[in-house]
Order: C-alpha cells, then sequence, then structure tokens
C-alpha cells in the first residue's frame, strides 16, 4: 500500500516528480510502520488468543527468542517495503541522490521500524485478536496522517503541529528529510533527541503491557 | 541422605481475580511419580492452579515449587511439559516442525522420531495442524509436552471434547510414560477418567482441595451401600442405628452410607416401619466425588 501510494502521488499526480524525493523520506517511514505495527500487534494479539504464546511462555523457551525472531521477520518486510519504494522512487520517479545519501537514508528508515514494532507489541499485548486489528489502523493511520507523512505538516494549523511533536513518525520523518537534504528550517538534534526520548517512553510501556498481558 | 525437594509443592496458594477467589489456601506435595489426577467440576479452580503453577498467572499469595524451583522459573520450566486448556498449536506449520522446535528448548530432548512413534502420530505427523481431527490435535499437543523428556507433565483437560476412541489412545499414551517413572499431574472433570489413569485422585471444589488420597482408598470409602428411604426419623437418630457411616437428606429421601445394610436396615425398619420407597444400591465413586465437591462449594 505505501509503495501505491508512493506512486500515486510521486509519479501520476501533475507536479508530482518535484516532490518525489521529499515523498521518498516520508513515505520510507510510512512503508515501515505497516509491518512493524500490524505484524506485531495482529499476530501476537492472534498468537496470544489461541493460547499458543501460553504454550510458549510455560516452556523454557525464551521471550527475547520470541520477540528476537519477529524483529528478524519484521526488518525483512519492512526492508521488501523500502525496496519497492525505493525502486520506484529511482527508476519511475526520476530520484536521483548520491549513494551515500541513499544508504543513510536507508540506515534512517529501518531503525525507524524500532519505535513502531515497540507500539505494535504493547497493541499485542494488551488487545483482543479483534481489538487488536481495529487499534493497529486506528495507530497507523493516525501516526500517519498526524505525523505529516502524506501532507506536509508545515500547513497544519498550529494545534496539530504541536500534537505532531509527540509522534515518532514525525521525527523520524524530519530525520529522513534532513538526510535527504530538503529545504526548511528543522531542527535535527531537537528531532533526534525526541525519537530517542518516545523510542524509551515506548520501551517502559511495553515492558508493562507484557506484565500485564493475561490469557 | 539429603532430602530431596518434593516433585510438586504447592504451600497455601490463593489466586484471586478481582473480587473472586479461584483458589484458596491450598496445600499439598505431589512426592511420588505416577498419574495423580485432579478431579473437580467446571469453576473447581483447577485451571488457575495449572496456570499459577507455570507462572503464566502470578500468585496472589503462597507458593508453588517445582522440584524445588520456583514456579515459572526457567529450571521448573526445563523439568516440566504441558498441555493448557484451549490452547492451539499455529495452524500453517506441521507436527513435525512443532516438535523440532519445542524440542529445541530443552537440553536433552526425547528422539523426535521414536516420540512420533510412541504418540501415535505417524500418519499425520507431516500435515500441517489444520488438516488435523480434534483427537490428532490433541496427541500431537501430548506430544510437544513431552518431547522435552520433562519429569513432570501437566495435562490441563487432555481429553475435553475428544470421542472414545481418541480419548482411549490418548490414555494409553499417558500411561506409557507414566509407566517410565514421569510424574503426571492430570486435571479433568471426567470421574471415569481419574479412575482409569490415576494413581492418586485430588478432589478440588470451591478452590480448595477436599480430598487427596489413592485411587484404592477413595473406592474404598465409596464402599458399603446406600439406603435410601422417605422417613419419618430425624438425621441424629438415623446416625444412631449400627453400621450407619453418614446420613444426608436430599429433597425428601434421606440417603443413608452402611458399612452392613442387612444390619442397618433391620434397626432402621424397627425403628419406623411406616418409611416408604425403600432402595438399596451400591455407591459409586461418582456418588463420593459429588458428595465431596458438594461439601467444598459449601465451605
Amino acid at each position: 500500500m505505501p509503495a501505491a501510494f508512493y506512486s500515486l502521488f510521486a509519479i501520476m499526480l501533475p507536479g508530482g516528480s518535484n516532490n518525489a524525493a521529499y515523498l521518498l523520506a516520508t513515505y520510507g517511514v510510512f512503508g515501515v510502520m505497516a509491518p512493524a505495527i500490524f505484524g506485531f500487534g495482529i499476530s501476537v494479539a492472534n498468537e496470544r488468543d489461541r493460547g499458543w504464546l501460553d504454550l510458549k511462555r510455560a516452556s523454557p523457551s525464551s521471550a527475547v527468542t520470541y520477540i528476537g525472531a519477529k524483529i528478524c521477520s519484521t526488518l525483512l518486510f519492512a526492508s521488501m517495503s523500502l525496496i519497492i519504494i525505493y525502486a520506484i522512487a529511482g527508476f519511475a520517479a526520476g530520484v536521483r541522490l548520491p549513494t551515500a545519501t541513499w544508504s543513510l537514508m536507508l540506515f534512517v528508515h529501518i531503525l525507524a521500524t524500532f519505535p513502531f514494532i515497540l507500539i505494535g507489541l504493547s497493541i499485542g499485548f494488551l488487545c483482543s485478536n479483534n481489538a487488536a486489528v481495529a487499534t493497529s489502523n486506528v495507530f497507523f493511520l493516525a501516526l500517519a496522517a498526524l505525523g505529516g507523512l502524506w501532507i506536509p505538516i508545515t500547513i497544519f494549523p498550529e494545534a496539530m503541529k504541536m500534537f505532531a511533536m509527540l509522534l515518532p513518525s514525525f521525527h523520524l520523518s524530519e530525520i529522513a528529510l534532513y538526510v535527504l537534504g530538503a529545504p526548511g528550517e528543522r531542527n535535527i538534534m531537537m528531532n533526534i533527541m525526541a525519537i530517542v526520548i518516545i523510542t524509551l517512553a515506548l520501551l517502559g510501556f511495553t515492558r508493562f503491557a507484557w506484565s500485564r498481558q493475561r490469557s | 541422605m539429603e532430602h530431596s525437594p518434593s516433585i510438586l509443592c504447592c504451600n497455601t496458594l490463593s489466586k484471586s481475580y478481582g473480587n473472586i477467589s479461584a483458589v484458596n489456601q491450598l496445600s499439598f506435595e505431589i512426592n511420588e511419580p505416577g498419574v495423580h489426577a485432579i478431579l473437580g467440576k467446571n469453576g473447581a479452580g483447577k485451571t488457575s492452579l495449572i496456570k499459577c503453577a507455570h507462572g503464566l498467572e502470578p500468585c496472589s499469595s503462597g507458593s508453588i515449587n517445582i522440584f524445588g524451583h520456583a514456579a515459572g522459573s526457567i529450571h521448573a520450566k526445563l523439568r516440566t511439559g504441558v498441555i493448557l486448556q484451549d490452547s492451539d498449536l499455529p495452524d500453517l506449520l506441521t507436527i513435525r516442525e512443532q516438535l523440532t522446535l519445542f524440542s529445541s528448548y530443552y537440553p536433552k530432548p526425547l528422539d523426535i522420531n521414536s516420540t512420533i512413534e510412541k504418540c501415535d502420530l505417524g500418519d499425520f505427523v507431516d500435515r500441517r495442524y489444520k488438516q488435523l481431527s480434534g483427537g490428532q490435535k490433541r496427541r500431537a499437543q501430548f506430544a510437544l509436552a513431552v518431547i522435552g523428556n520433562p519429569d513432570l507433565i501437566f495435562l490441563d483437560e487432555p481429553t475435553t471434547g475428544l470421542d472414545v476412541d481418541a480419548r482411549r489412545t490418548l490414555w494409553n499414551v499417558i500411561r506409557e510414560f507414566a509407566r517410565k517413572g514421569k510424574t503426571i499431574v492430570l486435571t479433568t472433570h471426567y470421574l471415569e477418567e481419574a479412575e482409569n489413569l490415576a494413581d492418586n485422585i485430588m478432589v478440588m471444589a470451591g478452590g480448595t482441595m477436599v480430598a487427596n488420597a489413592s485411587a484404592d482408598k477413595l473406592k474404598a470409602q465409596a464402599q458399603g451401600s446406600i439406603i435410601k428411604c422417605d422417613t419419618m426419623l430425624s438425621e441424629s437418630e438415623l446416625q444412631t442405628l449400627p453400621q450407619v457411616i453418614d446420613v444426608s437428606v436430599s429433597g425428601r429421601f434421606t440417603h443413608i452410607q452402611t458399612s452392613q445394610a442387612n444390619i442397618s436396615l433391620i434397626a432402621l425398619l424397627q425403628a419406623d416401619p411406616n418409611l416408604t420407597d425403600l432402595s438399596v444400591n451400591q455407591p459409586k465413586l461418582e456418588d463420593l466425588f459429588e458428595q465431596l465437591s458438594t461439601q467444598g462449594e459449601q465451605v
């Protein structure tokens, strides 16, 4: 879906190609959000619902292995999503960037999965199977729209701009835009600080969610 | 010689969910290998006990130790295997794949091929879980519970929802493991299952243990005869009759448990010549279970 959206806005819409590079930075973040939030939110809730997670918890398998394996598969799917978006950007939308910039942006986009993984995990631990689908969608769409991944936040009203400061999607897309050298004023140190703080807060919340999960 | 820790030691365990108490000050020990059945009706606290024994739910108070290790610790988990109630395996993996996965968790697992043979999985081991019948699924779950070669195996209502054949197949497999010196703790609400499999039967009701004895001893308790009749005599008067063990009243009928029916009967008929609806029956373990469960719930 992120790849399709990207094609629509960066290639097909008139004037889109002027924004193709800018949109690459924000849609890259959008692209990794889906596997991270849905992969964890729905699959963990589903496995918990059917008692499989309980059986794993009762066995001597470690939680680290369970979550580690899920992180690996999420990174794989996130990378696939990124490869498609990058390919569309490079071959179809005519985005030309130095290799170093491509690599650094890939690095930022891959790291961007982690805060969303934590959001997905918390949803998986706290929600039932059906609620997880709905909740994941709410978080996914809200983080994308309000974080400025679709429409630049500069055209948002003041209150929404303030709210975006709380969202990891906003800070991550700002970092990706900085890497790209996109025009506009941004305080990159503040974005990095903010994303570190948000990630740590999410980590704390995920630990709480893990301890609160009930069969 | 140092005293080795109990296989399972449950010490004043309580578990409540909000205001609802599921397990109440439960204490017992299992020191002998073999099959131990925990018998109880729905809501007696069996599953809460199993969950606490695996650290899936925190105990509200008290403790459970397995081979001297706290329940839920890695040392306890390495020596236990389990079938949880309402626990399904991933649909898309084959049974062989799941066995391989679970055997990797344990230091000295059983050989996968011999486990497949022992648990009678040969026909469907390479099929995906979702393609199996209920009985096959349960056997696959049992195989996962034993693949790690654990010394203590918990089976939470392993045969609920299975037909007679599937149940008997599973019983045979369970017996096979018990013969090898393993300890099996099995919860069930089928008396027949406990009678057929267990060396020791514990009866739970209302979150407490109302009986804990060998199957033979419990059966002995259920011996004698039950005289059922409609009589004018009070319970205390009936208690004084010869050979009477226990008296209970339900509706208009009085049940008199006696060790020798003919002696009690003569005395009873002399005391109340006008009694009606007289019958004499052999009690079943079921009656005892019913009686114990009712007593437990009243406490």
